[in-house]
């Protein structure tokens, strides 16, 4: 259905990823080297929907690619890579990745994350309107969210988490990036702050708070909604 | 000696000269200024050979004064009472001024002597600061032995004594001054009467003190308070060099470390690379095959689980080598267990149950080691479970507990202290298919971050594993 622009020096990888992608129908375009990334995806606009990026080229650091692709166009990127320090993973989606997926990965669990990439970009709900993501509607002129169409009252801390994580459709935020959406720079690394909302916030919305379902956490990077 | 006679000599000559002019001239000059012509003799000597010369020259002028120039001329009687007070002037002049001389002398002999040793010691120290520590220390030392006698530089241990040719007591003097940074040995008041001076790189005790070993000198004269004072200077010098050089030592060595600190965390993160990108391609191309071949599912069952020992391999390595990193921050436990058991596999006919209240206080500790640490334990009781698997967890604002039990059949009271350890599986676990290092990895996990790991009983059968982490007190805001 897309056109996905794999960036990998090993062959045998991007053959693999051809096959996981024929499943969802996508259409592959491969590279191995940065070079031959930026000429793909400065072939013209639209040509490519989104980019696998593995951080281990052998002509740039991967991460580098990732900040240049980032200045040149808003394809969503998702990083696929044998490195699995979470430091590494941070780094790469505070630079704007959409995702981050750890080889070895599971074909289905890619492509999923894969359609959750592809169906945020181009599709940002315009500012003050409704956003919906599964059971949670969210209407941000009002300031009312329901879920399942029952109405919740949240703080506006909860209310602010809830807007950033449904805008951002499925795709994971690092800690960082909603605490200093929401509380501002200076916050960025009171984590803490972050938790006490997230729990308020499930004990709201989920069926089983302890066993939460909607909003996911990814230790050590950050939260997502399922 | 020969100086102070051969200045007696020549004022006694100037004597001489200034009696036969004055006698010619008496009729033209007077008695009072030929008087004043017998300092200059006075002066002469005292200048050239200092005090004594300076009074041979007063008495042998007041001598000659008298006899030939005072009435009655060519007899020491004197009639006048003033010609003896002429004679008597004259002499204390000449003493005084004598001695004045001698004093200046004296001062410019000091001065030029405090002169040469400042220059010795300048000379040292610009040596000593030239180049890498280590090389200006030996040609520091090499300056000292040319300009005085053979060196040693006895570096916080004593030399074998046949290697410097030290005599006993010249080693009891080296142990001495090593031991309480004194000077000691020829020269010195204590055990004066060894071969070699030995004077301390620094003037107090010190654990890491070296000692300069001298030669007594060739020329065979003792030597003497001034000269260890001037070496005693030098040899401050060189300590100072020898304290930089250690500095550049411990720099170095800490450079090195550092080096192959770094080259060992690079070498396993290529490892983990170089393992996980082959495995990406056999566990993907296994699980597209899997959908049509039951056989290539066991294969992929093999492939995820070298994937896991490889990870518990490397964090066995980081624990061993002690390059861990242990983030210290606020975590809510129902995040960690819902990662850890998404993390895991469940397998068919197990059921797996969550009960963590949602009043739990939040606990601190490493989000990463925490969720390897969980899932581990999750992945054990998974393979020893019969029917159910359960974790839950409770505590206060010191302390939370995630307990991690199954109804298998349990671990032996006897075997429990050694679950823990590296390789271990106990007897009768064939059908798991364990590394035998998740549960090392979850003590060296759980430990690294303040916490504790326990075993018992649980009451569904199996095996219960309690990990016991700091609670984090009520937030606020």
């Amino acid at each position: 259905m897309s056109r996905v622009l794999a960036v990998d020096d090993e062959p045998a990888i991007l053959r693999l990823l051809g096959v996981v992608l024929a499943r969802d129908g996508h259409q592959l375009v491969t590279a191995g080297t940065a070079r031959d990334a930026l000429a793909a995806l400065g072939a013209g606009p639209g040509a490519i929907e989104a980019v696998l990026l593995d951080l281990g080229l052998p002509d740039r650091d991967g991460l580098e690619l990732l900040t240049m692709i980032r200045a040149q166009t808003t394809v969503p990127v998702i990083v696929l890579s044998a490195r699995s320090e979470v430091t590494e993973k941070v780094a790469a989606l505070d630079l704007g990745a959409a995702d981050y997926v750890t080889k070895p990965f599971d074909g289905d669990e890619l492509l999923a994350r894969l359609r959750v990439a592809l169906r945020g970009s181009g599709t940002t709900a315009p500012r003050g309107g409704v956003l919906v993501h599964g059971p949670i509607r969210l209407d941000a002129a009002r300031h009312e969210v329901f879920i399942a169409d029952r109405p919740v009252s949240l703080t506006p801390r909860e209310f602010a988490v809830l807007e950033v994580l449904v805008a951002a459709g499925g795709r994971i935020l690092t800690h960082a990036a909603l605490l200093e959406t929401v509380w501002g720079k200076a916050h960025r690394d009171d984590v803490e702050y972050l938790r006490v909302v997230i729990r308020a916030l499930r004990l709201k919305l989920e069926d089983d708070p302890g066993q939460p379902r909607l909003i996911r956490n990814e230790p050590g990077i950050g939260y997502r909604l399922c | 000696m020969t100086r102070t006679f051969g200045s007696s000599l020549l004022a006694l000559g100037a004597v001489g000269v200034v009696t036969a002019v004055s006698v010619g001239l008496l009729p033209v000059l007077g008695l009072a200024s030929a008087a004043l012509l017998f300092l200059l003799p006075v002066l002469l000597g005292a200048a050239r050979g200092g005090l004594w010369p300076g009074l041979v020259a007063t008495l042998a002028g007041a001598s000659a004064y008298n006899f030939f120039l005072l009435e009655p001329r060519y007899s020491f009687r004197v009639h006048q009472l003033d010609s003896l007070v002429s004679v008597a002037v004259l002499g204390v002049v000449a003493a005084v001024t004598s001695r004045l001389a001698t004093r200046l002398m004296a001062r410019e002999a000091e001065a030029n002597a405090r002169a040469a040793a400042s220059e010795e010691a300048a000379r040292l120290s610009a040596l000593l600061a030239a180049g890498p520590a280590d090389e200006a220390l030996g040609a520091g030392l090499a300056f000292v032995a040319a300009r005085y006698a053979p060196v040693y530089l006895l570096d916080g241990a004593l030399p074998a004594g046949s290697d410097a040719g030290f005599s006993s007591l010249d080693l009891s003097a080296a142990a001495w001054a090593l031991h309480n940074g004194d000077r000691t040995g020829h020269g010195t008041e204590t055990m004066a009467a060894a071969d070699w001076s030995f004077i301390p790189l620094a003037l107090r005790s010190r654990s890491d003190q070296a000692v300069l070993a001298l030669a007594r000198p060739s020329d065979g004269h003792p030597r003497s308070p001034a000269e260890l004072d001037q070496l005693q200077q030098l040899a401050l010098l060189l300590g100072a060099c020898r304290d930089r050089a250690s500095l550049e030592q411990v720099r170095r060595d800490r450079e090195r470390l550092e080096q192959s600190e770094q080259l060992r965390r690079t070498f396993l993160a290529s490892l983990a690379h170089d393992f996980r990108t082959p495995l990406t391609v056999i566990t993907g191309q296994l699980a597209q095959l899997a959908q049509r071949d039951p056989a290539a599912a066991d294969a992929l069952v093999a492939a995820g689980q070298l994937e896991r020992t490889m990870a518990d391999l490397l964090g066995l390595a980081r624990i061993e080598d002690g390059s861990l990193v242990v983030a210290s921050e606020s975590l809510d436990v129902i995040d960690s267990v819902g990662a850890a058991c998404d993390a895991v596999a469940l397998p068919a006919g197990i059921t797996l149950q969550r009960a963590v209240p949602t009043d739990l206080p939040f606990v601190r500790g490493d989000p990463v080691m925490l969720h390897h640490a969980l899932a581990n334990l999750v992945d054990n009781a998974m393979r020893h479970a019969h029917t159910t698997v359960r974790v839950s967890a409770a505590g206060t604002a010191e302390r939370v507990e995630i307990v991690v039990e199954d109804d298998g059949s349990g671990i032996p009271a006897a075997d429990r202290a050694e679950v823990f350890d590296r390789f271990r599986r106990l007897a009768g676990s064939d059908r798991t298919a364990g590394s035998g290092l998740g549960l090392a990895i979850v003590k060296g996990f759980t430990e690294a971050m303040g916490g504790d790991v326990s075993i018992g009983e649980s009451p569904l059968g199996g095996a219960r594993f309690a990990l016991g982490l700091p609670g984090v007190p009520e937030p606020v805001g």
